[in-house]
C-alpha cells in the first residue's frame, strides 16, 4: 500500500490507535515560549506532575522582548513578569532556555532549525500556529494550545485526529527568482485556495518550483500553511534540507547514518493518494501585496484594488467582509496598488527575517535612503541571524539608508512589544497575518515579501520590484 | 442549555480581534475578560450575559494557537459559539480545556438565527431550538473522538 509522506510520520509515531477514538501520538520535540506556557506550568504544579521529557523541551523569549538595548531595564512590567514566568519555569523544571540576553534567543521557529534541533520525519509541537514553519525539513510540525502544552510537557504526548493530505503540486519556473518570492507563491496559493482551504488538512508541497527553492524559503512556504487553515504543511527533506542541518549545534552525533535512513524513507511513494490537491504555475506568480485584513485579500503588484462584488463573486458575506476591510484599510476600489503610499516599513517576523530575507532586502537597499515620509526597520529572526548579517555589513547598508536595524524578536508582527503601529499607520510588512488590529489598534496591514518591503521602503508606495532588479 | 444570541454575520472572525495580542501577558481570567472581542466589537464585555452564544459564519478563530481566546470568551460568560466552520486550533482548544461547545450549522441555519434569539442547544440529539421562532435546526455531530473528550470535560479528564 502506498503512503504519503505525512502518513509514513504520523504511522510511525503512534503510541496507541483504536477505532472512532483519538491516535496517541508521540511527539519529538517541544518548544515553548512566554506567552502560551504559564498556564500550562501551573496545571503541572496543581497536580503535581513533573515535565516527562525535558531533555526534548526547549524554551526562548520572543513575543514580548523589547527590540531596543536590552542592556536597559524593561519597561513594560506584565511582559517583564511573563519572561520572569518563564525563566522560573524552566529553571524549576530543568529545561533548556535560550533567555533574553542568551546568543542563540530568537523566534522560536527561526531558532528551532537553525540550532539543529527540528529533524526530517519527526513531530514538533509548539503553542504557537507558525510551528508549521518547520515542517519545511520534512517534521510534522504544528501548532497547539495551552491544554495541549500542558498534555505535552506531562507525557511527551498528545490526542490527535488524523488529519488528511493535501498535495500543493507547484510546477514552472518563475520569471525573475529574485523578485518573485516564495512569500509570493503562498500568497498566491492562500488567495486561491482561501483562508479555510486547507482546514483539516496537511499540506504537503511538491513539484519542481518546490525544489528550486532553498531551505529559508521554503520555511516561508511552510510557515503560512496555517493561514489557509491548514493543520501544517510539509515538504520532502532533499540534499538542501540535509546540508542546511549539518553541523549545527544540536545535529545529531550520528548525522549521517540518519541522513540514509531519510533518504529512504522520507517521500510520498509514487501514485500515493492525496484526499485533496491544488496545482500552481509559478510561472504566472508576479510580486503579491494584500489589501485587506485577511492573507487571502491579495492582489498582483500590477493590480488594482476590487470592487466588493468583484472580490465577493455573488457570495453575500465575502462581499460585506471586503466592504468592511477596505474601510477598515481606507482604501478605494480600482486603485493601482502602485498608487497606495505608506507610513511603516517592517522587515521582520518568523515568515521573513532569516538572513537570505535580509540578504535580499539589502540588495535593494544598497545605496539608497528610505523615503522620508517612511519609517522603516528590520528586527532579524534571532540573534544569530543578527549575527551573520552583521558580518556581512548587512547592518550598515539598513542603517545607512535610515533603516532602524533592532534586536531579534517577534516584534510588530503581532504588536506585543513596544513595536506597532499607531492608528491609521499604513505598514508594508513581511509577516503573516494583515487581521485588523494584529500590528496595533487601527494599524493597516499590507503583507509582502522582503524585496518588495525593501523597494517600498524607499519609494514611499508600494513598487513593482521587478523594475529594480 | 438555553442562552441568547450575540451574532457577527461574518466569516474569519480571527483570533486577533477576539483578544489582542496585547493582552496576552495578562495571566488573571476576569482581567483578559474584559478585553474579549475588543477588535471587533468592544462593547461586546458590557452587553454579554452569562450563557450567551455567538453566532457567526466560517473559519471562526483563525490565525494564532493563543487559549486565550475561548477563555477570554468563555469567562464573559458564552458556552458556545454556533459557526458554519471553525479554525482547527481554536476549536480544539475550546474542548481541551472545556471552555465552550463549538457548535457546527449549516449556512441556511446560520441565516436563520438571529441576534437575540434564545436558543436551546441539546447536543444529546444534535439539535438547537429556536425558542423565539419555535424552530428546530440540526447541528452537524461532534466526532466521536471530539465527543468523547467533551463528555469527559476536557483533554485531562479524557483518560484510557
Amino acid at each position: 500500500m502506498t503512503e504519503t509522506l505525512f502518513e509514513k510520520i504520523w504511522n510511525s509515531h503512534i503510541v496507541v490507535e483504536r477505532e472512532n477514538e483519538p491516535s496517541l501520538i508521540y511527539i519529538d520535540r517541544h518548544l515553548i515560549h512566554e506567552v502560551t506556557s504559564p498556564q500550562a506550568f501551573d496545571g503541572l504544579r496543581v497536580n503535581q506532575r513533573n515535565v516527562r521529557r525535558p531533555d526534548l523541551t526547549v524554551a526562548t523569549i520572543d513575543h514580548n522582548v523589547p527590540t531596543t538595548d536590552r542592556s536597559l531595564p524593561m519597561i513594560d512590567e506584565t511582559s517583564s513578569t511573563q519572561i520572569q514566568t518563564l525563566e522560573k519555569n524552566c529553571k524549576d523544571f530543568g529545561i533548556k532556555l535560550f533567555g533574553i540576553n542568551d546568543p542563540n534567543q530568537g523566534i522560536v521557529h527561526v531558532i528551532g532549525p537553525q540550532l539543529g534541533i527540528t529533524l526530517p520525519g519527526s513531530t514538533i509541537v509548539c503553542g504557537d500556529s507558525h510551528t508549521s514553519t518547520q515542517g519545511a525539513f520534512g517534521a510534522f510540525a504544528f501548532g497547539i494550545g495551552t491544554s495541549e502544552v500542558e498534555h505535552t510537557l506531562a507525557t511527551q504526548t498528545l490526542w490527535l485526529e488524523k488529519p488528511k493530505t493535501f498535495e500543493i503540486l507547484a510546477t514552472g519556473k518563475r520569471k525573475n527568482s529574485f523578485a518573485i518570492t516564495s512569500k509570493d507563491i503562498i500568497l498566491s496559493i492562500i488567495k486561491q485556495i482561501g483562508t479555510d482551504g486547507g482546514t483539516g488538512h496537511v499540506l504537503e508541497y511538491r513539484g519542481d518550483a518546490i525544489s528550486d527553492l532553498s531551505m529559508e524559503q521554503r520555511m516561508t512556504i511552510c510557515n503560512m500553511s496555517i493561514e489557509a487553515g491548514s493543520r501544517a504543511g510539509l515538504i520532502a527533506p532533499d540534499e538542501k534540507t540535509f546540508d542546511y542541518l549539518n553541523n549545527r549545534k544540536y545535529t545529531p552525533k550520528n548525522y549521517d547514518e540518519l541522513v540514509d535512513d531519510w533518504k529512504n524513507n522520507l517521500m510520498s511513494d509514487p501514485n500515493s493518494k492525496f484526499d485533496k490537491s491544488f496545482i500552481i504555475d509559478v510561472d504566472k506568480i508576479e510580486p503579491q501585496v494584500s489589501w485587506g485584513t485577511n492573507p487571502a485579500m491579495v492582489s498582483d503588484v500590477t493590480g488594482k484594488i476590487p470592487t466588493p462584488e468583484e472580490f465577493g463573486q455573488n457570495n453575500e458575506i465575502q462581499i460585506e467582509s471586503a466592504k468592511k476591510a477596505l474601510l477598515y484599510m481606507d482604501l478605494k476600489p480600482d486603485t493601482a496598488i502602485v498608487d497606495i503610499p505608506i507610513d511603516r516599513v517592517f522587515i521582520g517576523s518568523c515568515t521573513n527575517a532569516r538572513l537570505e530575507d535580509l540578504k535580499d532586502a539589502a540588495e535593494i537597499v544598497k545605496g539608497k535612503t528610505v523615503n522620508s515620509d517612511v519609517s522603516a526597520m528590520v528586527v532579524p529572526g534571532s540573534q544569530m541571524v543578527k549575527l551573520e548579517a552583521e558580518k556581512l555589513g548587512l547592518d550598515k547598508i539598513f542603517k545607512d539608508a535610515n533603516f532602524e536595524w533592532r534586536e531579534s524578536g517577534c516584534s510588530m508582527c503581532l504588536g506585543m512589544n513596544p513595536d506597532i503601529l499607531k492608528p491609521g499607520e499604513r505598514c508594508a510588512s513581511t509577516s503573516n497575518r494583515n487581521f485588523e488590529g494584529r500590528q496595533g489598534s487601527g494599524g493597516r496591514t499590507h503583507l509582502v515579501s522582503p524585496v518588495m518591503a525593501a523597494a517600498s521602503a524607499i519609494a514611499g508606495h508600494f513598487v513593482d520590484v521587478r523594475e529594480w532588479c | 442549555m438555553i442562552g441568547n444570541v450575540i451574532k457577527y454575520e461574518q466569516d474569519n472572525i480571527d483570533t486577533d480581534v477576539i483578544i489582542p495580542g496585547t493582552y496576552l501577558k495578562i495571566h488573571d481570567y476576569n482581567e483578559l475578560a474584559t478585553h474579549a472581542m475588543e477588535g471587533l466589537d468592544p462593547d461586546f464585555p458590557s452587553k454579554v450575559k452569562d450563557g450567551d452564544f455567538i453566532v457567526a459564519g466560517k473559519n471562526f478563530g483563525c490565525g494564532s494557537s493563543r487559549e486565550h481566546a475561548p477563555i477570554a470568551l468563555s469567562t464573559c460568560g458564552i458556552k458556545a459559539v454556533i459557526a458554519t466552520s471553525f479554525a482547527r486550533i481554536f476549536y480544539r482548544n475550546s474542548v481541551d480545556g472545556a471552555f465552550l461547545l463549538p457548535i457546527e450549522v449549516d449556512d441556511e441555519t446560520y441565516h436563520k438565527i438571529a441576534n437575540s434569539d434564545q436558543l436551546e442547544i441539546n447536543i444529546e440529539k444534535n439539535e438547537i431550538k429556536n425558542i423565539t421562532k419555535n424552530e428546530t435546526y440540526a447541528i452537524k455531530p461532534f466526532s466521536e473522538i471530539i465527543a468523547k473528550i467533551i463528555a469527559a470535560g476536557g483533554l485531562f479528564k479524557y483518560k484510557k
